[in-house]
């Protein structure tokens, strides 16, 4: 069941992302596609003028896509390539990879989370629906912000997944939980696992997309 | 009449006879169906013996100047189908149509002077070897083990030798005992001075069953009268003539005695064969430290999950035992069904009182590479195994039985391996259980003397070896325990030179897990992991420990540490030999586990705690963002909803 839906999840999604390329092509990646590769690849080095802070927040990022990347490897391959539960060495490396990318969670949610304020910019229409409902017309400052609105969805879905994440594994590493719920917390592990990750890869697109 | 008439009368007169005699055995007589009555009826019967014929003979009365024994079979066939009760699992043994089924124990022959050990047994069990392939008759077999097997079988086996037939005429078949089990009288004497198990020695097989009832006594020995004594024509000069004494009070007017018999039989009747003494520190090996069954001290009797009706094809209880059993409970009572049942159309969980398990923090992946049985049975693993006796192996319950903890043979326990990890005359098709979930074990390291046939060892015939090893080991000093005498290398060189002398191909020795054979010059040459010298294994089923005494109940690290005796404790080897080298193996080499794997797995275990609080406080951090921010945008719109700007 849970392999089905992740493939079909997985198509849908990547799917999603091509159509979202034909549409919305980005004509400099077809004239120069080396250039374009040759940019992607320098968005992983740390630019020399960010402040310390931004530093740290990048090493952050790519520390976090490091370990999502491992984790991802070794939490999908046996469950949708094997068809079975992860055991073994696969299940040492997760779980050494796993702390580390909740503490990467953890500070990027400090960092990134003011950037990925909602504003008047993200909703036009539901700002037209307040001020038709409150007859407030809103205040005419501009709020600049480096993030686009589906980044901004995709962030704050991104942290509120990492929870039931992590909690659904953790808790039942106590000795609290019966084989029942044992199974239903690695059931929501599973699934939030497979739309966490589903998340990773269309916010990681929207950023290359926002960069290119 | 033509010739096509006469061959179809002959076919139907052929098939309705099979079906007479089909129906003959499975006809179901007075006792044989209840008519639902939960109050047992009270047996008070008349005795019969069996005459020369072999068929029913007199009745038996107190008057008699020299009674025979009564026959069990003539005495309760009025009311039991006999042959029907003779297909149940204890007495089906030498039925090579019966499944084998999960291996059990097998019968151990050993010897100390001839350094033997050896697992024996007619069921296909990997691993053991049939009785005959040792040299031992269904007559040599049951004056042997009938001891401690309640009649039928090999017992009921006519002697083909023609020595044998001529003592099987004298001292009768061993017949069913229904006695053993269903004779809930305090007087029942199985092990007593002059119950069942020392007629069985004496081969006072006919009077072996009437010996172990509380109303009768049997004296003299049916080994030590000439081959031409008639029991049937008893002489009261022969002093040690098997003779039998009625308690004359215990028949009534009609000549009839009252039997206590009773469908549920007490646990006592099990325990005479299936009883087992760890040998753990001195004071814990006495039988009063060690407790029983949770079932048992819960209230409930060995025959509550080992049921069985008339057939007496009673439930072993192991997973997929349903697979082979005709036992219609067979699918509804093994631990899984008691306390975990699935897919019932009715609510099955909880009965007998069983109590569904949480299994609070144990990861259900526990569930698809344990048994049941690997947490909750037999004793908690120690770094080091230890001895364990059981009834069948080492006499328990009989006369003058050793007492010592060496003494031979040696079972080696708590042994945690996946399960078809038996090696020589492996058949997995018989094996249905084989799943490889890890299991407890009792252990035995084969030692015995072979015939390299191939890659097989065939054991060889016990009379050879006590001729040839015998004389060679005539004059080595036995142990006063009963334990292996001291031995080397030289040694074994020596009997295996004899023995090839002797026989006709390569012979070895196998001991401690090592096959022995000498090369061209006589130089002994060892071989490890021969599948011929693999450790028979069988596993525990009980004794089951309560819940709160299960592995993994304080903490993982009850078996995932990096020196847990689940995975890294030492088996013990056993041989005779004194320079036996490689000492222990761990129980991980019996799992087909990587022990780095399972050190390096346990290891991390170290680190647990660390990762609950990391990821616990980056969870914290996490929710105290989403709801810092939560709050903001709620703040919005309230001050959106407000009026404000």
């Amino acid at each position: 069941m849970f392999r089905t839906i992740s493939i079909i999840a997985v198509i849908v999604t990547l799917g999603g992302i091509g159509l979202n390329c034909i549409l919305r092509p980005c004509k400099e990646c077809w004239r120069h596609p080396l250039r374009k590769l040759v940019h992607l690849f320098t968005m992983l080095l740390i630019e020399q003028k960010l402040s310390p802070s931004g530093v740290f927040r990048k090493l952050v990022y790519l520390l976090a896509l490091f370990c999502f990347i491992i984790l991802a490897i070794t939490g999908f391959y046996p469950t949708l390539i094997l068809d079975e539960h992860i055991s073994g060495y696969l299940l040492m490396i997760h779980a050494t990879f796993s702390p580390i990318l909740a503490i990467c969670l953890a500070i990027l949610a400090v960092m990134w989370a003011r950037n990925c304020r909602f504003n008047h910019n993200d909703w036009p229409w539901f700002q037209r629906i307040v001020e038709r409902v409150t007859l407030v017309k809103r205040a005419d400052e501009e709020i600049s912000c480096k993030n686009s609105t589906g980044q901004k969805i995709a962030f704050w879905l991104i942290i509120s997944l990492a929870l039931p994440l992590i909690l659904s594994i953790v808790l039942s590493m106590f000795p609290y939980f019966g084989t029942y719920w044992q199974e239903l917390l690695l059931s929501v592990h599973r699934y939030t696992a497979l739309a966490f990750a589903l998340l990773v890869i269309v916010h990681t697109y929207l950023l290359i997309r926002s960069k290119m | 009449m033509n010739k096509g008439s006469i061959l179809i009368a002959f076919l139907c007169l052929l098939v309705s006879a099979l079906l007479a005699v089909a129906a003959e055995t499975e006809q179901k007589l007075l006792g044989d169906e209840s008519d639902g009555s939960m109050s047992p009826p009270p047996h008070i019967i008349p005795l019969f013996a069996e005459n020369e014929a072999g068929e029913k003979g007199e009745q038996i009365t107190p008057d008699m100047d020299f009674p025979l024994p009564f026959s069990t079979r003539w005495t309760c066939s009025d009311c039991h189908n006999y042959n029907l009760v003779q297909k149940g699992w204890h007495f089906n043994s030498t039925d090579s149509n019966v499944p084998p089924g999960r291996p059990g124990e097998p019968w151990i022959y050993y010897d100390s002077r001839l350094c033997l050990q050896i697992p024996l047994s007619y069921r296909e069990w990997a691993g053991t070897f049939r009785p005959e392939q040792f040299g031992l008759t269904e007559f040599k077999f049951t004056k042997i083990f009938g001891r401690h097997f309640p009649g039928g079988g090999p017992g009921e086996a006519n002697a083909t030798e023609v020595e044998e037939i001529g003592r099987q005429l004298l001292s009768g078949k061993l017949e069913i005992n229904c006695l053993a089990c269903h004779n809930a009288h305090y007087g029942q004497d199985m092990g007593g001075l002059s119950g069942y198990a020392v007629q069985v020695s004496r081969e006072n097989f006919r009077w072996a069953a009437t010996a172990s009832c509380e109303f009768a006594s049997v004296t003299g020995s049916a080994t030590k009268m000439p081959m031409t004594y008639d029991p049937f024509m008893p002489d009261p000069d022969q002093e040690d003539a098997p003779t039998v004494t009625y308690h004359e009070a215990a028949f009534n007017k009609k000549n009839e005695v009252l039997f206590d018999i009773v469908r549920q039989m007490p646990d006592e009747r099990c325990y005479y064969c299936h009883s087992e003494l760890y040998q753990k520190a001195d004071e814990k090996s006495e039988k009063w430290t060690q407790d029983e069954d949770v079932h048992l001290t819960a209230g409930l009797k060995c025959v509550d999950c080992h049921r069985n009706g008339v057939n007496h094809n009673i439930i072993r209880g192991y997973e997929k035992e349903a697979d082979i059993s005709q036992n219609p409970l067979a699918a509804t009572s093994s631990c899984e069904s008691c306390h975990l049942p699935e897919d019932e159309s009715e609510p099955a969980a909880g009965r007998l009182g069983a109590p569904v398990p949480t299994h609070p923090g144990i990861p259900s992946i526990h569930f698809d590479k344990l048994t049941c049985t690997a947490c909750h049975s037999g004793p908690w693993p120690a770094e080091q195994t230890i001895l364990t006796k059981t009834s069948r192996a080492h006499r328990l319950g009989t006369p003058n039985v050793n007492k010592a903890r060496e003494g031979l043979p040696h079972i080696i326990t708590p042994v945690f391996a996946g399960q078809g990890q038996n090696g020589a005359g492996y058949k997995p098709e018989l094996l249905t259980t084989e799943n490889g979930k890890i299991a407890p074990y009792r252990i035995l390291w084969p030692a015995y003397w072979g015939i390299l046939k191939q890659d097989s060892v065939e054991p060889l015939e016990l009379s050879i070896i006590e001729k040839v090893v015998g004389d060679v080991f005539a004059d080595i000093e036995l142990s006063p325990t009963g334990d292996w005498p001291e031995i080397n290398k030289e040694m074994i060189a020596e009997a295996i030179k004899k023995l090839s002398e002797a026989i006709e191909g390569k012979s070895v020795y196998i001991a401690g897990g090592k096959i022995y054979s000498t090369d061209e010059s006589g130089q002994l040459i060892e071989q490890d992991n021969h599948p011929a010298a693999k450790p028979y294994l069988w596993p525990i089923g009980h004794n089951v420990r309560p819940a709160a005494q299960a592995l993994g109940v304080r903490y993982c690290t009850d078996c995932h540490a990096a020196d847990a005796p689940f995975f890294f404790g030492n088996i013990a080897i056993d041989t005779p030999l004194i320079d036996k080298g490689d000492s222990v193996k761990r129980m991980v080499e019996l799992q087909d586990a990587s022990a780095f794997y399972e050190w390096a797995f346990a290891a991390s275990f170290v680190f647990r705690p660390w990762l609950k609080i990391i990821t616990i406080g980056s969870c914290t951090v996490i929710a105290g963002v989403l709801l810092l921010y939560a709050l903001r945008a709620m703040a919005c719109v309230i001050k959106a909803l407000a009026g404000e700007r």
